[in-house]
């Protein structure tokens, strides 16, 4: 009883908070309900037993998008500042638009809705109980070099989909410095001194945590992902302490970060080709010694692109 | 050398080409190089592979579907591998020239990122047209879409920012649907793999919904009307080489799949309603972008309605595969027509642009005098226009005709007359865009110098889609090899 109880009302909260988090008048508020949002959404992974999803959405979903939201608002609200600053009006917000808004709003919760409803007829027209590929995943688990399923499915089974998805990180950031030039948090730390000797500890503990990660992933939850993204919370940290610019002062050395993960994992493909003869495939009895180094290489470059996102484009080049 | 030193070369060879390339920015032009020479050899061994071999299979990791991913090569797949090597190395010879015309920090900071994302490209379209799985074919969009986007950005200016993000939307949300249908999928079929839903697929509600939302995600991707609305803007304000490979190739990727979807993996669904369906889209496309392409003032932007056009023959094509007998004859023609049309589109797309560097702008009624200055960019832009009318011996016209006579054997006339009245069309606004360009000019009027290699590159391209025609026997027999009939 009281396990349901729980998920209905954790079912309700998603509901809710994702309404808000839409509709909220107060955008700063809105990213703070998104924010609960993804760490709610996070437990919800939990109750489904995905714990490896909730590490992930609570780290990328709910922790590094929220930071990213709020610089984006941050950024948004201090240009609309000197644009107010320039016509020298009141800032009163359009309310004009607030009529068309709400109709525009309205049709799109009706196809939301009728979505949902398609979507619902097909879904439960699904097979109770769909076999998936549990039971060969599991069975072929004890060749693939670790014993956590989902390290033996991103980094063995679907080795070439992650390969292909390091890649799509790898090409965010290149389209994001593409773009434009970066910000640096405005907000220099340097003189708090007690924040920053906080800073000396906690910032080795994260890399040591995101190692940890790294490490246990081969026989539990955690791997590259979870861990690039404690590195990229440890990296944020340094970057909006003023800590950052010193570290990224050497561009070729960001760069050569940022690759990392597809060079690795690139070349081991393409070793991996000339030894076994099969694109990826791992030799015989070596695979988890592969996957470590493959998986150290991407939490670099994962740390590194998602830690770098936040200043929004690219770092000053000379 | 097996075929999957072949397949590995075309995946890895620009994803790591792509990675150096950002590593080293100033050797972005030697990584793309490099990748082309791999590709190049790849394509061309796995090509006499498929037509010695047969199709060449390879399991990634060694494990196979279901659990693992398989790659296969046949006739299709290397078809599109091939065009898109030609017309990435062609880009690659045009865009070195392009991007270095004036030595200002902007034009440094483009062509530093040109050559990564353009390496990413390639190797999302590798890799889309290798795979047999669903949802690697998820991430190869993802990769492919995220390319584009950030190419059309390349531009930095206000317009191209804003078909840039129209684009990114669009594309996001496509891949979206495109997901959910995959995880209807696996939750029926228990599997992604393209040859194994296949054998699994029961029509009922997952798998109709499932289709349905996948199609409407790629239709939107492959900009068929009426959901064609991002693509004009976003391929008319990129840079000239980005349009070119835009039109030519990323809005096929999406084709592409949907052929693979529909012929392959979930041909119960393919019902004459479906086809009839596919077919009117198809013909209002050709209709509509031929129309607009009519009325536009500006050169860049009437190609951009052009490909929207052309995309509707393609998907005329579905409503003529229905007969077992024609099936063949209107798959050969639609893809004839695809190569045509890719090489024509980078032609034009090309000369457009090597307009807009001579004269500075691409309006249509101020193109006077542009074949006494750039004759080889003009007739570029004639010849690409033959192949898109369909004269013969273009490969449009080869394409045309496989798809007209298909049209009258199943006895759909109308899409015959469709067919007719797109070339009037095409021919109108070619020809509007031609004798401007043959007015003499008024004396005096000042352009700059277009580097040759630029101009003779887009002539390559139009000629290979006229020569194209010629080869249509030979490409009928290359498609031939594990194409979706008994």
């Amino acid at each position: 009883m009281i396990p349901q109880l729980l998920d209905g009302t954790l079912v309700l909260v998603v509901v809710v908070l994702a309404w808000r988090a839409l509709n909220d008048r107060d955008l700063f508020r809105g990213v703070i309900e998104f924010i609960a949002l993804g760490l709610l959404l996070a437990m919800a992974w939990l109750r489904l037993r995905a714990p490896d999803l909730a590490l992930a959405e609570a780290a990328v979903g709910s922790g590094l998008t929220g930071a990213l939201i709020l610089s984006a608002l941050v950024r948004m609200r201090r240009r609309e500042q000197a644009a107010a600053g320039q016509t020298a009006g009141g800032a009163t917000g359009p309310r004009g638009e607030a009529r068309g808004k709400n109709h525009s709003r309205m049709v799109l919760g009706a196809l939301s809705l009728a979505m949902l409803g398609i979507l619902a007829w097909a879904a439960l027209s699904l097979p109770a109980k769909s076999p998936g590929l549990t039971a060969e995943a599991l069975a072929r688990l004890p060749d693939s070099g670790v014993t956590n399923p989902v390290t033996a499915v991103l980094l063995n089974f679907r080795a070439y989909d992650t390969l292909l998805e390091i890649g799509v990180l790898l090409l965010a950031i290149v389209g994001v410095w593409a773009l434009r030039r970066g910000d640096w948090p405005a907000a220099d730390l340097r003189e708090r001194l007690l924040l920053l000797s906080l800073l000396r500890w906690v910032l080795p503990l994260l890399a040591v945590g995101a190692g940890y990660l790294l490490w246990i992933g081969a026989s539990a939850p955690g791997g590259a992902f979870q861990g690039g993204a404690l590195l990229a919370g440890a990296l944020l940290l340094a970057l909006l302490s003023g800590l950052g610019k010193r570290l990224l002062w050497r561009e070729r050395l960001i760069r050569t970060g940022l690759t990392l993960g597809v060079l690795v994992f690139g070349v081991a493909g393409a070793v991996a080709l000339g030894w076994t003869g099969g694109l990826l495939q791992y030799p015989t009895g070596q695979a988890g010694a592969w996957i470590l180094v493959i998986e150290a290489a991407a939490l670099v470059s994962i740390g590194l692109t998602l830690g770098l996102l936040y200043l929004g484009g690219r770092p000053e080049e000379k | 050398m097996t075929p999957a030193w072949f397949m590995g070369g075309l995946i890895l060879g620009p994803l790591v080409a792509a990675a150096l390339a950002f590593t080293f920015p100033k050797r972005g032009r030697g990584m793309a190089c490099a990748a082309a020479g791999v590709v190049g050899i790849a394509v061309t061994a796995l090509i006499r592979a498929v037509l010695g071999g047969g199709v060449s299979s390879h399991r990634v990791s060694g494990w196979g579907a279901p659990l693992g991913i398989d790659l296969r090569a046949d006739g299709l797949a290397v078809l599109l591998l091939a065009l898109t090597a030609l017309i990435a190395v062609a880009v690659t010879g045009y865009a070195a020239p392009y991007l270095r015309a004036t030595d200002s920090p902007e034009a440094r900071h483009r062509e530093r990122y040109f050559w990564p994302l353009l390496l990413f490209l390639w190797t999302a379209l590798n890799a889309l047209f290798l795979t047999r799985d669903l949802f690697n074919l998820y991430v190869a969009l993802e990769l492919l879409g995220f390319a584009a986007v950030a190419l059309v950005a390349l531009e930095g200016k206000g317009d191209a920012l804003r078909a840039a993000l129209r684009y990114l939307f669009v594309s996001l949300s496509a891949s979206l649907f495109y997901l959910l249908g995959v995880a209807l999928v696996y939750g029926q079929c228990a599997t992604v793999d393209l040859a194994l839903v296949a054998g699994r697929a029961q029509p009922g509600p997952a798998l109709t919904v499932a289709l349905a939302l996948m199609t409407g995600g790629l239709i939107a991707k492959a900009a068929l009307f009426p959901l064609h609305f991002w693509l004009p803007p976003a391929h008319a304000n990129a840079p000239a080489p980005v349009s070119a490979l835009l039109s030519a190739l990323v809005v096929k990727g999406a084709f592409y799949l949907l052929l693979r979807l529909w012929f392959e993996a979930l041909p119960v669904f393919h019902t004459p309603a479906a086809a009839r369906l596919f077919g009117m889209l198809g013909a209002a496309a050709i209709l509509w972008g031929s129309i607009n392409a009519l009325t536009q003032s500006r050169l860049k932007l009437l190609i951009a309605y052009s490909t929207v056009a052309q995309l509707g023959y393609l998907f005329l094509m579905f409503s003529l595969m229905t007969g077992r007998d024609g099936g063949f004859g209107a798959w050969c023609g639609a893809l004839l027509l695809l190569g045509a049309r890719a090489c024509a589109k980078t032609a034009m797309f090309l000369a457009a642009g090597n307009i807009l560097r001579a004269a500075g702008h691409d309006r249509i009624n101020d193109l006077a005098g542009i074949a006494q200055v750039l004759p080889v960019s003009a007739f570029a832009l004639g010849l690409a226009g033959v192949s898109l009318v369909g004269l013969p011996p273009s490969g449009g016209f080869a394409g045309k005709w496989l798809l007209l006579s298909a049209g009258l054997r199943e006895g759909q006339w109308w899409g015959g007359a469709v067919i007719l009245v797109g070339s009037l069309l095409a021919a109108a606004y070619i020809m509007r865009v031609m004798t401007r360009a043959f007015t003499p000019a008024a004396p005096g009027t000042a352009v700059r110098p277009v580097p040759p290699i630029m101009e003779w590159t887009a002539l390559a391209l139009a000629l290979v889609a006229v020569g194209m025609g010629l080869a249509g026997s030979w490409l009928a027999e290359l498609l031939r090899v594990g194409g979706p009939w008994p």
